[in-house]
């Protein structure tokens, strides 16, 4: 399912790199027509789950689906929050001290669940993800527990412009690295494994030495999107990092398109996106929240990045058959 | 001495309830290889369906057991046929449906009955004296029903041609396909019973706490811990599992707070599978 | 002695699959290894390659105790082996999953690979040179950007030899290399094991098929796990042990 992007076809790389290039420059000149901060704010919110969602994709690719990747992000929240909070430490130390606890923590639970496979896997994992809120609230003097921690500072006094570059930043460095990890060596081996576990240990992989790694990688990213998120709205909730902000992220990468390095930012931005626009709906939104999940799993098999060339085949396709039809 | 009874009953009671959620689970896990995100969803929609007959409709209580029964069976045909089969060997895609699926059922009840916490009154209300010891006759008749089904379902298995086609395809998928055994079918059988069995549990749990729209979630996450526990395969283990899950849910809130039973919860579950990562009683998965 | 195995025993539950097998393999020789349908020869493999531990007994590749290893690490020591159930990376094409097995020569590091050095990019070079050639050798050239889950079973079976020889082994274990192959397959892979042969590389090799035991130095018979015959191929077509396992009415196909 996860084909490799090892050959990259040079027309593709070009239209890949154009593609790139635009989206950033647009991102970057979007302060310029959009003035509500709402929005503003819903967008620096997509940045922060981009990374979430693109981080527990490296995660996917070295087969194994992790249902608890919230439970990590709060890790890195309440690492930076706590500290940030209760030992007035900058932001710019905790961010990277939260990623890292973050990391640390993953490597640990991954080398402890290295032997599950598959399905055992993702169930331990979502169970993880739930167990961690339970360990929160057990230190809840650090963490605030069920009511939350108040009062973290915030950066840039709260700009949401600032924040938003800022978010930028932190996203074009994230997905940055992720994509080099993806497409060099490293890469290959995760998907190897993904593929055959057997067949990869008998050419000398260290099947279980890379799904750690995998684990550790991923998860310090989503740690470090947790940990930027804490400084930016400032309160930390349990229903910000529940199984359902799980469920959230898997969800983003697969109707996104799994297979794809751009599948979790496609997927994360129409799911945040469209939703906000109608929001007007209130308590209906979930129902279009899932409308386009069972559209995008019936109509589109490759997720919503393969709609274009879906598009194309199809046009290409009609044009053949009016030909085929002309007398 | 009685608090030390009433617990058992409650442990009891629990475990019951979590095993006829968890088998479900299990069943569709092992025998189609679904995790279906969308079995805690069923549960509380079979205990809304229940209220409605009974406290909207005025039916009699037990008769609207049954219809939420009888209707949430069918409900699990239907989703075996077009939800699961469409996406059968994908894994990705049979998740996205399933979470497509609870969203739609939590939102249809939020939307139509509200987040008010509403509540079954009691199938068999009152107190039985057993001597100096006051036992709440609802729970013990919970415990009965579950006990009397989880027997039931035993006997079909142990019996019943599809009951042992069943267990076939549950412990050894490619080997049941090659003996002729029809997956759909059976697929289809197990995702109507395991429906039906969760239907029973969210009416009866509704009857003795209460029922709210996202009920579902804590019994989904209380049936993926028996299926780790017991391991994938083996139905037999999902019931030792939920005597274990329901006996530490029942005893441990007695001791120390939710969060630290659900620490505690963690734990276990970490040290069984570091020592055995297949669980209990599981099977390889490859 | 490149490989020996002493002693060799393997219990599942209380069935023996291997009861004290001692078999060797000298450098670069080629030894034959028959035995009826569940003999125990995948089960040898497995033990020697790490993917199962032995009950009791030793295995020693030249001179250094092996026994109980993990699978990459004995990969690392130079044993390549293929599988007879052909696993492969179904989603590589024929020429990445090749590439891919190149992991532990020339090995490169972690961050090397990341920051893209110019070691890690000569490196990249050489495995794409070597992955061509072994891919020509085996008549796989053409198929190379083929998916490997869409390859005619033939040729997945040299793509796994195509594999195995990625890892530069000094000792090859080849589990039914010609199993389900035309004569065309089977021409190419003959040519393979000769030119390993060649290069100094021992192989131990499992075969039902007799068009390939005469390329071998020595061959040994196993039945029920336990080895009845070792020596040249005439000595063991007469033996007696080896006539009643292969025509004795049990096993054989």
């Amino acid at each position: 399912m996860i084909e490799t992007e090892i050959s990259l076809r040079a027309s593709g790389r070009l239209a890949r790199i154009v593609a790139y290039t635009a989206v950033l420059v647009i991102s970057l000149l979007l302060p310029l027509w959009i003035r509500s901060p709402y929005l503003i704010h819903v967008f620096n919110l997509t940045l922060i789950n981009i990374i979430a969602a693109s981080s527990l994709r490296l995660i996917a690719v070295s087969g194994q689906l992790s249902l608890g990747h919230a439970g990590f992000m709060s890790i890195g929240a309440y690492t930076a929050g706590g500290l940030a909070k209760h030992l007035g430490w900058a932001a710019w130390i905790t961010i990277p001290v939260g990623a890292v606890a973050t990391m640390i923590v993953a490597i640990l639970v991954g080398y402890l669940f290295v032997r599950l496979r598959a399905i055992y896997f993702s169930m331990v994992s979502l169970f993880f993800g739930i167990g961690v809120l339970a360990v929160n609230q057990v230190c809840e003097k650090f963490t605030g527990g069920y009511a939350g921690l108040i009062g973290v500072p915030v950066m840039f006094a709260g700009s949401k412009v600032q924040n938003y570059y800022f978010f930028i930043g932190l996203t074009v460095f994230s997905l940055l690295a992720l994509y080099r990890i993806e497409t060099c060596r490293i890469g290959v081996t995760l998907k190897a494994i993904a593929q055959s576990h057997l067949v990869a240990s008998s050419v000398g992989i260290n099947e279980a030495g890379y799904r750690v790694f995998a684990m550790g990688v991923g998860c310090f990213f989503v740690g470090l999107s947790g940990a930027a998120y804490a400084h930016y709205f400032a309160v930390l909730s349990h229903s910000s990092f529940n199984f359902l902000a799980s469920v959230n992220m898997l969800v983003y990468v697969l109707v996104g398109g799994i297979g794809s390095f751009a599948g979790p930012i496609v997927g994360t931005t129409v799911l945040i996106i469209i939703p906000e626009l109608f929001r007007m709906l209130k308590a209906y939104v979930p129902y279009l929240f899932a409308a386009i999940m069972i559209i995008v799993i019936f109509v589109m098999p490759e997720g919503l990045v393969g709609l274009p060339g879906q598009i194309i085949s199809w046009i290409k396709g009609s044009r053949e058959r009016k030909d085929t039809h002309a007398p | 001495m009685e608090t030390v009874i009433n617990t058992i009953i409650g442990a009891l009671v629990l475990s019951s309830m979590y095993i006829l959620v968890a088998l479900g689970f299990a069943l569709l896990l092992s025998i189609m290889g679904v995790l279906n995100f969308a079995h805690g969803a069923i549960y509380m929609v079979g205990g809304y369906i229940c209220y409605q007959f009974a406290v909207e409709f005025g039916l009699n209580q037990w008769l609207s057991l049954l219809l939420s029964t009888l209707i949430m069976g069918a409900f699990g045909v239907l989703l075996e046929r077009v939800c699961f089969r469409p996406f059968y060997g994908d894994m990705y895609r049979t998740i996205v449906m399933t979470i497509a699926i609870v969203l739609v059922l939590e939102t249809t009840v939020n939307v139509l009955v509200g987040v008010h916490i509403r509540s079954l009154p009691a199938f068999v209300p009152g107190i039985i004296k057993a001597g100096a010891i006051s036992l709440s006759a609802e729970r013990l008749v919970t415990f009965f029903i579950g006990g009397v089904l989880l027997l039931g379902l035993t006997l079909f298995i142990k019996k019943a041609k599809a009951g042992q086609q069943m267990l076939a395809v549950s412990q050894e998928p490619e080997g049941a396909v090659l003996q002729g055994i029809d997956i759909f079918r059976i697929s289809a059988v197990a995702c109507a019973m395991g429906c039906a069995l969760a239907a029973v549990a969210g009416s009866l749990m509704g009857a003795i706490f209460e029922l709210s729209p996202f009920m579902g979630d804590y019994m989904l996450v209380k049936a993926i811990q028996l299926v780790i526990l017991s391991g994938i395969g083996s139905i037999g283990g999902v019931l030792a599992g939920g005597l274990i899950v329901g006996s530490i849910d029942a005893v441990l809130p007695l001791f120390a707070s939710g969060a630290v039973t659900q620490a505690v919860g963690l734990g276990i579950i970490i040290v069984l599978l570091l020592i055995r990562p297949r669980g209990l009683f599981g099977r390889e998965v490859t | 002695m490149h490989l020996e195995v002493i002693g060799l025993t393997k219990f599942f539950g209380g069935l023996a699959a291997i009861n004290d097998i001692d078999i060797h393999v000298d450098h670069g020789e080629i030894v034959g290894l028959i035995g009826p349908n569940g003999a125990g020869k995948t089960t040898l493999f497995n033990l020697i390659t790490g993917f199962l531990r032995p009950t009791k007994g030793k295995i020693a590749f030249e001179g250094k105790d092996i026994t109980g290893k993990k699978p990459h690490l004995i990969a690392k020591l130079g044993i390549g082996r293929t599988f007879q159930l052909v696993p492969l990376f179904a989603d590589f094409s024929v020429l990445q999953n090749v590439v891919a097995s190149f992991h532990l020569r020339p090995r490169s590091r972690v961050w090397e690979a990341f920051l893209n050095t110019g070691t890690y990019r000569r490196k990249e070079e050489y495995i794409l040179k070597r992955s061509e050639e072994i891919l020509l050798l085996l008549g796989l050239h053409e198929v190379k950007n083929v998916l490997a889950k869409n390859l005619p079973h033939g040729y997945q079976k040299m793509l796994g030899m195509a594999r195995a020889l990625a890892v530069d082994p000094t000792l090859l274990l080849l589990d039914e290399p010609i199993g389900g192959m035309n004569a065309n397959e089977i021409v190419f892979t003959r040519a393979a094991i000769e030119k390993m042969r060649h290069q100094g590389v021992s192989i131990l090799l499992v075969e039902h098929n007799m068009q390939i035991m005469d390329i071998c130095d020595r061959v040994v018979v196993i039945n029920f796990g336990q080895k009845i015959a070792d020596g040249t191929l005439s000595e063991v077509r007469e033996n007696e042990k080896v006539i009643r396992a292969y025509f004795g009415g049990e096993g054989a196909a």
